[in-house]
């Protein structure tokens, strides 16, 4: 899997670089500012990208509109943006394009190997991942709005992990219930939205994403 | 001021323009047959009174607007009629010297008039002291703010990342001996410290963001303050007319403003809805920030709002808070300021 890399600390260039290639990735690219960014992602090759929010020239956001620009030319882009801190205002652009494809995580989750490659591997394929904070704040954020207050907590829970990217056995997985179990609270879940049944992980995702960030008449004219 | 540097050119004219008509009048009194009466004279009078007049007058005028130009003007008035009593005088004959009344009334409306000046303070004067007055204390004010601010951070990063380095240093330390001995508990040790340096990265973060919002730098007050209202727990409507983007001192006290108005609605208000207003109108930047709460919101000593109405007076500027019982609450931030071109906003060109 060929895989470009943009970050402009050395340090952390070299070491993500280290990271992918011991798990089995080609990193084709690893530059330090966002032209050169730009240059790579018009390689048709490239499998995934994986973008620091913050690069010169401005060092202000320069990852985020690289993304979003090779997005507009190759929609459904492969593409995680790792930063510092998490902005759900960032998320939302991110997301607006409602393709999948898309990570957004802090730098931090660079730390647990595993579930970072893992987290690559997925957006690669296709799926999106956003990081626990995005969703926490997402779920605060519409905690004041009706139909969240008649989820129960086990609900909750389910639907922080469907919104970090997890599948069905993920979220079982993570919550030790039956894979059955988790689908009956899915289903609930849904119902209780008034969003469409959604089976394939990024399409339901989205789903809940558009529900959390969009008022819920939007969601349900969907 | 340029005019004090065109002042000699224009006088220079006049004065030819005078020479000029002194002349001609001793010219058509000399071919009319040079009579005994030298009536030319009250002519050349005439003209030097008009402009020791014009030139007097020109140089009080240099003076700034205010006591001090006041009190040129009344002396180049003085500086005139005194000389032209005097050459009245001369010039009919010169016989018992009346102009001594004259001159000592001119006299006594001068000190008066110097003496009414300096009893009372001038406006300007007035308004500067006042000026001083308001620098010293939003100084002192401003100083303390960012000293509190100071120790805030210290303590913060003592308290937290440090505790959560010096903890990391220590799992590491064991994990090194147990290496060989205990690899099971060694590992177990590993996993810690890099828990730990999760924990040390929040609290890095937490930081960080008190001191300047990252998004804040990115996108500027108008994405900051839409980002704030997506954090917080409570529905927020943004409405952002601001052309332009004021100076990022200004931005960044008018956001921690907003901030813990909106933190104010979550906490003591018990809002259901909260509104942000962000306007620039007659050279200030205006924050409206409402909420349906239960009001009783008050800048008291202590309390928030008291450390934003002193982050704000800092640059001029104020905090209104109109909070009945039982609410509504709104709460408005000015600060004066110009505005610089708008900046480009990464979501306009991407869309």
């Amino acid at each position: 899997m060929r895989v470009v890399i943009g970050e402009d600390l050395a340090l952390l260039r070299d070491g993500l670089t280290r990271l992918l290639e011991a798990s089995g990735f080609d990193v084709v690219g690893a530059v330090a500012d966002a032209p050169s960014v730009a240059v790579l992602l018009e390689r048709e090759d490239v499998d995934v990208a994986v973008l620091d929010i913050r690069m010169p020239p401005t060092y202000t956001n320069e990852g985020l509109k690289a993304a979003l620009a090779a997005r507009q030319r190759r929609p459904g882009m492969p593409i995680v943006v790792l930063s510092q801190f998490v902005e759900q205002l960032y998320a939302r652009e991110l997301l607006q394009s409602g393709e999948g494809g898309l990570g957004y995580l802090l730098k931090d989750r660079v730390a647990n190997v595993d579930e970072f490659v893992a987290a690559v591997r997925q957006v690669a394929a296709g799926g999106t991942v956003l990081d626990p904070k995005v969703v926490a704040g997402l779920l605060s954020g519409a905690s004041a709005r009706e139909p969240l207050a008649r989820l129960t907590p086990r609900e909750r829970e389910v639907l922080r992990l469907i919104a970090q990217g997890r599948s069905n056995a993920g979220i079982a997985a993570g919550l030790v219930l039956s894979e059955k179990a988790v689908g009956k609270h899915i289903n609930n879940i849904f119902a209780k939205l008034a969003l469409p049944p959604a089976t394939d992980d990024n399409r339901r995702v989205l789903a809940v994403l558009t529900y959390l960030q969009g008022t819920p008449e939007d969601s349900t004219a969907g | 001021m340029t005019r004090p540097r065109e002042l000699p050119r224009h006088l220079a004219m006049h004065v030819i323009a005078g020479f000029g008509i002194c002349a001609a009048t001793i010219v058509i009194w000399a071919a009319t047959g040079a009579s005994t009466y030298f009536w030319p004279r009250w002519v050349c009078f005439g003209i030097g009174v008009v402009l020791g007049s014009e030139f007097a007058m020109r140089a009080a005028w240099r003076y700034p607007p205010g006591r001090r130009r006041r009190l040129a003007v009344h002396i180049a008035a003085d500086a005139v009629l005194a000389p032209l009593e005097i050459a009245v005088w001369a010039l009919s004959g010169a016989g018992f010297f009346w102009p001594a009344f004259p001159l000592a009334a001119l006299a006594i409306a001068l000190s008066l008039h110097v003496w009414l000046e300096f009893r009372r303070p001038d406006d300007r004067e007035r308004a500067l002291v006042h000026r001083v007055d308001v620098l010293t204390r939003t100084r002192r004010g401003a100083l303390d703010t960012q000293a509190a601010e100071l120790r805030r951070i210290e303590r913060d990063l003592h308290d937290g990342a440090q505790a959560r380095l010096v903890s990391l240093g220590m799992s590491l330390g064991l994990a090194e001996r147990l290496l060989l001995t205990d690899p099971e508990g060694a590992a177990k040790l590993l996993a810690e410290a890099r828990t730990s340096t999760l924990s040390a990265l929040d609290d890095l973060r937490t930081v960080m963001q008190a001191i300047h919002p990252s998004v804040l730098a990115d996108r500027g007050l108008s994405g900051a303050v839409q980002a704030l209202a997506l954090d917080v727990s409570l529905p927020v409507e943004v409405a952002y007319d601001v052309a332009g983007a004021a100076p990022a001192p200004i931005e960044s006290a008018m956001y921690f403003a907003v901030a813990e108005c909106l933190a104010n609605a979550v906490k003591h208000s018990h809002a259901r809805h909260a509104s942000v207003r962000i306007e620039h109108r007659d050279g200030r930047l205006v924050a409206v920030v409402a909420d349906d709460g239960r009001g009783g919101a008050r800048v008291g000593a202590g309390s928030g709002l008291s450390g934003v109405a002193a982050r704000l007076e800092a640059f001029d500027g104020e905090l209104t808070v109109l909070s009945p019982g039982g609410g509504p609450t709104v709460v408005t931030l000015e600060v004066p300021c110009e505005l610089s071109s708008a900046r480009t906003l990464p979501s306009s060109e991407t869309d």
